[in-house]
């Protein structure tokens, strides 16, 4: 019986084509705009997360208990003693979610070269050939080299720095920070290399140096670190993987796990907003599909008054009637989110891989909330919220489909026969 | 008659407002040339010291000894040991400030905001080492208490910011030994009234003539635990300091 109700729904359906086709074409522009819209937004959301955490960041970060957001010298992994690096990057790697870690020490301090002024800077301590595995400053470097092909007293710093206290590639540089033992280290280096990022608080402070010069210079021993950087294979996992983590190595070490929403709340709360605007561009689309549906189903009800009163003159109960009706809208909802899934595909596919030109043939670099996204903005597949916005559609056409399927079962066959 | 009363009456009431405000000046200059005298104790016209400084606190204990030359708004601190650290000078002439890292040879110059940041890790900034007093311009100044603290009789006086004066501090107090009107402890406030750092004066003795106190601890409040203790060894005032003492080619030395 009900077998025959979807076919007599899907034959009436093709019975007047041209409307169905103005439904069908409201309702799958609808879907391809939500398409184009969370693809775009999820994209946004990625290349905040992505440029907010690959540049020095990092996904997770591993740090002494009570050594954020103090940053105090003397707060390395393992208390004063220290701890034993490469065990600790065996086991946060030893999670197979984990992409790679990376070791870095901090300190302030004031950078001068020979005969400008002096400024004082952030340094920061790596790896050299571990840390491009979590971050991705050594693609940066627009000048000399990055710290693998540099010298261990070899430092890279930011553009702007380089131009404050008057450096290029090759000239030399003091840097004097307050040491562990709270003396004053200092020491000469030569600028290897600079980078620019487009992120002010990096190109105007920052100087990376090899983790064990660092180190030196701040009289700490080699096992003392003040944190591991970690990237893991999806970034999506982040908090989960941290709680992981946590749980795992406080057992042996006081540390403390942060994921990027704790480490940069800033992009946290954006991330946040950005969601909150997509459900709101949603909703709009949502109430606009559901007019049109709603107003479609109505004209196909009341254009077919006669032919829904024959057939209850026949003996079709008002339930099949309704039956009737919402099989039609379902059939004509799950034929147009297809027909908008082909417009629409295309289009993601377009926004992935080659992404919305925002700054022109300029090439100027565009940051939101202090995050460098770049001129280009690509588009990301969002599975979930394309399910979510085909379901919420098709909900949209049924619910829309009941006050016109009530109506139509009301008719009375008598009357309604007579209707031209 | 009645136009003799009333003139004499206004004469006394003159006479008796002027003895209060003259009571009340030389109270108040009293208090300033003490504070002034207490803020100038360490300083003179030249002066060349010797000082020890032990930092201690949770990183352990470190030991210095400098060699201060002041001569105005010129000063020159060069540290003579430990070993590590011998030969590291700082020079500053007028608001210029320069430091000479032995180490690495070279002669670098600081932010002048470096003078009033804590001095090779200790409790103490190059501004409290090579005062340029500017207690008396900057700060207004009051009696608060005159009495015992703890056994010792003392006169307080409480020096708040004059208004539009660029200073650190909220509030001074200054406690000045009855006795040998010498200081005795300062403490330095914030905005808010907090306590942050501490300096008791102790040991007096009589130096190149003058009398006085030649220990120091300074104690921050956000360091609990930890102690900058100086002890002056020798210093002498008013002894001739060539110009050539206080410039870039001497620091190096």
């Amino acid at each position: 019986m009900s077998g025959r109700l979807v076919q007599l729904a899907w034959r009436n359906l093709w019975r007047n084509p041209r409307r169905t086709f103005i439904a069908m074409a409201a309702i799958a522009l609808g879907y391809a705009m939500l398409l184009f819209v969370a693809c775009l937004m999820a994209g946004l959301r990625w290349q905040m997360i992505e440029n907010g955490t690959r540049l020095v960041l990092s996904e997770i970060q591993v740090h002494a208990s009570g050594y954020y957001p103090s940053r105090s010298i003397q707060k390395t992994i393992g208390g004063r003693k220290g701890t034993d690096v490469s065990a600790l990057l065996a086991a946060i790697t030893a999670d197979p979610r984990v992409y790679a870690a990376a070791p870095r020490v901090y300190g302030y301090g004031l950078a001068s070269a020979s005969h400008g002024s002096s400024a004082g800077v952030a340094l920061m301590g790596v790896v050299p050939d571990q840390e491009p595995k979590v971050t991705v400053l050594n693609t940066q470097i627009v000048k000399g080299d990055y710290l693998t092909k540099l010298r261990p007293h070899g430092v890279v710093v930011g553009d702007k720095l380089a131009g404050v206290i008057g450096v290029e590639v090759g000239s030399e540089m003091v840097l004097l920070a307050q040491a562990a033992d709270g003396s004053m280290g200092n020491d000469l280096y030569t600028v290897g290399g600079i980078f620019h990022t487009g992120l002010d608080v990096l190109d105007r402070n920052l100087v990376l140096m090899p983790l064990s010069s660092l180190q030196e210079l701040l009289q700490l021993t080699p096992d003392r670190i003040h944190e591991v950087g970690i990237k893991l294979h999806n970034i999506t996992e982040a908090t989960t993987v941290a709680t992981a983590l946590q749980a795992r190595l406080s057992k042996t070490l006081p540390v403390e796990v942060s994921a990027w929403p704790t480490l940069a709340p800033d992009l946290a709360d954006y991330v946040q907003f950005n969601h909150g605007v997509t459900l709101v561009l949603f909703l709009i689309f949502f109430l606009l599909a559901v007019i049109g549906i709603m107003n479609t189903m109505l004209m196909a009800v009341f254009e077919r008054t006669r032919e829904l009163g024959m057939l209850m003159a026949l003996g079709m109960r008002p339930v099949q009637v309704i039956g009737l009706i919402m099989a039609e809208a379902a059939g004509l909802a799950v034929a147009s989110l297809v027909l908008g899934a082909a417009i629409g595909a295309p289009l993601l596919w377009y926004l992935q891989e080659h992404g919305l030109d925002l700054g022109g043939a300029t090439g100027e670099v565009v940051s939101v909330a202090g995050v460098v996204v770049g001129h280009l903005w690509y588009g990301r597949q969002d599975f979930s919220a394309y399910a979510q916005a085909a379901v919420g559609l098709a909900v949209t056409a049924l619910v829309s489909a009941l006050y016109p399927a009530w109506r139509a079962a009301h008719f009375r066959p008598t009357e309604a026969i007579r209707k031209v | 008659m009645r136009w003799h009363k009333t003139t004499i009456g206004v004469l006394l009431g003159l006479i008796l407002l002027g003895l209060g405000q003259r009571c009340h000046a030389t109270e108040n200059q009293r208090a300033r040339e003490l504070v002034d005298r207490v803020a100038r104790l360490f300083s003179g016209k030249s002066s060349i010291a010797t000082l020890q400084m032990r930092i201690s606190g949770e990183n352990g204990q470190r030991d210095l000894t400098l060699k201060i030359w002041t001569q105005g708004e010129n000063a020159l601190v060069r540290i003579i040991s430990p070993e590590k650290d011998a030969g590291t000078a700082v020079l500053r002439i007028g608001s210029d400030i320069w430091y000479y890292l032995p180490k690495v040879n070279r002669t670098i110059k600081a932010p002048s905001s470096m003078t009033t940041m804590s001095w090779m890790g200790s409790g103490f900034t190059l501004d409290d080492l090579v005062k340029q007093s500017g207690l008396e311009r900057d700060y207004s100044l009051a009696t608060s208490f005159e009495g015992k603290r703890g056994e010792v009789p003392v006169y307080e006086y409480t020096l708040t910011p004059k208004p539009g004066a660029a200073v650190v501090w909220g509030k001074i107090v200054l406690q000045i030994r009855q006795a040998n009107l010498m200081p005795a402890w300062q403490g330095f406030y914030d905005e808010n009234g907090n306590l942050i750092r501490d300096l008791t004066f102790s040991d007096y003795k009589t130096m190149s003539g003058r009398l006085m106190p030649t220990r120091l601890v300074m104690r921050s409040t956000d360091k609990p635990g930890q102690q900058t203790t100086i002890v002056y060894q020798d210093i002498a005032f008013g002894v001739p300091i060539s110009a050539e003492t206080f410039s870039l080619s001497n620091l190096k030395r």
